[in-house]
């Protein structure tokens, strides 16, 4: 009986031990707050409106739109292509592919950018990449894609190279009137986000 | 005075050391590749490299092959599991090398033949390797790990295993005792 | 930190080679717990040799203990291990199997192949037999795919399904574990042979 007694001796206390202590489910943080800040200060996920237009312009499938407004809002109005995740169900485990991913670029939008910024915050801090915000959310797009303000003549050419841009944009996603954009003027949509790959973090498949 | 019954004991380990030794080595398995330790998926994965080998053409339309190829990529035979058991021939040959264990011989009970002995083992191996496919691992895979990662498949399966083996000893008395 | 293949600590290959170093573990404590015998294995059904009891729980629970503490000191994220799937009918099923496999066989995959390992030849014969029975399996998966695949349940855990946290079904598990030691070896007492 000796073996046996020790090893009830040793195991017991431990089993109690785990048994009493409340379980760690805290998932490390993979980015420091000082880290999170640094990235909020310089803005770094911010996409442009004109950015998102040119790719949705262009049929490109890395993007994905997603909606974290509420389920009527979506309904009632979305951007083309996009899915809806109500931020109150972001962390949800169906969407852990979404939100978790190296393929796509993600961008979330609101109707203004605090409900979007929540979001990138939540997704960024868990160390997830390739997710992003729409600037100025629904209202600023409504402003400047589907209402672009003609720029007055003594703007740089620049501001006239963005003002055609929104505008053909804006007719080809349904935007007000047909419009021509004058030759000669370059295009100046930003350079798209760049997709960071990295490991994806799967589940090791076992048994057998 | 000795006592006239002496029970001959060989030189094994104490089982309750064994089994933490045993223990520790799963928790390695966890920790460094985030599952349990398993033998049987080895067996499929020669089994599914011999198909493919045998007959090619076949064995592409084949469900089993594609479940296998579900879920591991690249080369059948260079599969975690294939390492793992190689080094479970090592670690049993160094054991019993130690050990002064190393003998070839057919091990039976004194009351059959070694011929039924192995008749029983070809039987029971047939059954068994049949059953871990149904249960999705043997005793070490699903048992072993599934209750060290406190799986429900696991338990049952465990339960299933020596339920079954309890229920029908004695029927089979004759071959052990 | 932990599992470092998923949180890409180390190599595919590293991986691999550690699965090597880890077999070889495996096979020797295996080995030196007696479990390369057949009739050591079958003892536990007869109540002479409770070896597989005693060591399988042992180390079930010192693996279990095992995981939760490296959770709880944060070395290892739980929900990245793998957690075996429950497919309720085939779980059952394919256990009956083995468990009729075992009791005529005598031994276990891993088992068989320590067994084989130091020269017995009916641990060699029930590895040829395995191999056999999964041929078996693979070759007419069309007529029992459906067993195969029924009744899944996901990756359930028995404390998740009992209401109860990993930590204190865990000690249930210990408990109930000793308990089983216990008349274990007042079973041994009761029908002492020859250890083989």
């Amino acid at each position: 009986m000796r073996p046996l007694k020790w090893l009830a001796i040793f195991i017991v206390p431990m089993g109690i031990i785990i048994a009493a202590v409340p379980q760690n489910t805290t998932k490390p943080y993979k980015l420091t707050a000082p880290q999170l800040l640094a990235e909020a200060n310089n803005r770094t996920q911010y996409v442009t409106p004109e950015t998102v237009a040119d790719m949705i312009v262009n049929k490109d499938p890395s993007l994905q739109l997603i909606d974290v407004r509420s389920q009527d809002e979506f309904e009632k109005f979305s951007l083309p292509g996009a899915i809806n995740i109500p931020l109150t169900d972001l962390l949800a485990e169906k969407y852990a592919d979404v939100i978790n991913q190296d393929l796509k670029t993600n961008v979330f939008y609101s109707n203004g950018t605090v409900t979007a910024n929540q979001a990138w915050m939540l997704t960024r801090q868990l160390g997830y990449a390739n997710n992003f915000v729409l600037e100025g959310g629904l209202n600023y797009w409504f402003e400047v894609i589907m209402n672009p303000g003609k720029p007055v003549t003594t703007s740089p050419d620049e501001e006239f190279a963005r003002y055609n841009f929104r505008r053909s944009a804006g007719s080809a996603l349904g935007g007000g009137g047909a419009f021509q954009a004058q030759t000669g003027q370059s295009q100046a949509a930003a350079p798209k986000p760049a997709v960071t790959t990295g490991p994806k973090k799967k589940k090791v498949a076992g048994g057998c | 005075m000795e006592e006239t019954k002496e029970i001959k004991k060989t030189k094994y380990l104490n089982p309750y050391v064994g089994g933490v030794l045993l223990g520790l080595v799963l928790l390695a398995a966890n920790f460094v590749a985030g599952r349990g330790l398993g033998a049987s998926g080895a067996i499929k994965s020669v089994v599914v490299t011999t198909m493919q080998t045998v007959a090619p053409a076949a064995s592409t339309g084949s469900g089993f092959v594609k479940e296998f190829h579900q879920s591991h990529e690249g080369n059948p035979m260079k599969t975690w599991l294939v390492f793992e058991m190689l080094g479970v021939l090592v670690g049993g040959f160094l054991s019993g090398a130690i050990a002064g264990r190393l003998k070839v011989k057919v091990e039976h009970s004194p009351k059959i033949t070694s011929r039924k002995r192995l008749i029983l083992a070809l039987a029971g191996g047939v059954l068994f390797g049949f059953g871990s496919q149904l249960g999705r691992g043997c005793t070490s895979g699903s048992a072993l790990s599934g209750m060290a990662v406190l799986s429900v498949g696991g338990f049952i399966t465990m339960m299933a295993i020596f339920g079954t083996a309890f229920a029908l000893a004695y029927f089979f008395r004759k071959n052990w005792i | 930190m932990g599992p470092l293949i998923t949180n890409g600590i180390i190599s595919e290959s590293t991986n691999l080679f550690l699965a090597f170093i880890i077999g070889i573990g495996f096979g020797f404590v295996l080995e030196q717990s007696g479990f390369s015998s057949s009739r050591k294995l079958a003892g536990v059904f007869y109540g002479y040799d409770t070896v597989v009891l005693k060591v399988f729980f042992t180390a079930a629970i010192t693996a279990m203990l095992g995981l939760l503490f490296f959770s709880l000191f944060g070395w290892i994220d739980l929900s990245l291990v793998y957690v075996n799937p429950t497919y309720l009918t085939s779980a059952i099923v394919g256990g009956i199997i083995m468990g009729a496999g075992f009791i005529i066989g005598g031994y276990c995959p891993g088992t068989s192949f320590c067994g084989a390992s130091i020269g017995k030849i009916d641990g060699m014969v029930f590895i040829g037999g395995l191999f056999i029975g999964v041929l078996l399996f693979g070759l007419g998966y069309k007529l029992w795919e459906n067993l195969y695949l029924a009744k899944f349940m996901g990756s359930p855990k028995v404390s998740t399904s009992l209401g109860l946290s990993d930590g204190f079904f865990g000690l249930l598990l210990i408990l109930a574990a000793l308990g089983m030691f216990w008349v274990a070896e007042l079973a041994e007492k009761k029908f002492p042979r020859e250890e083989y």
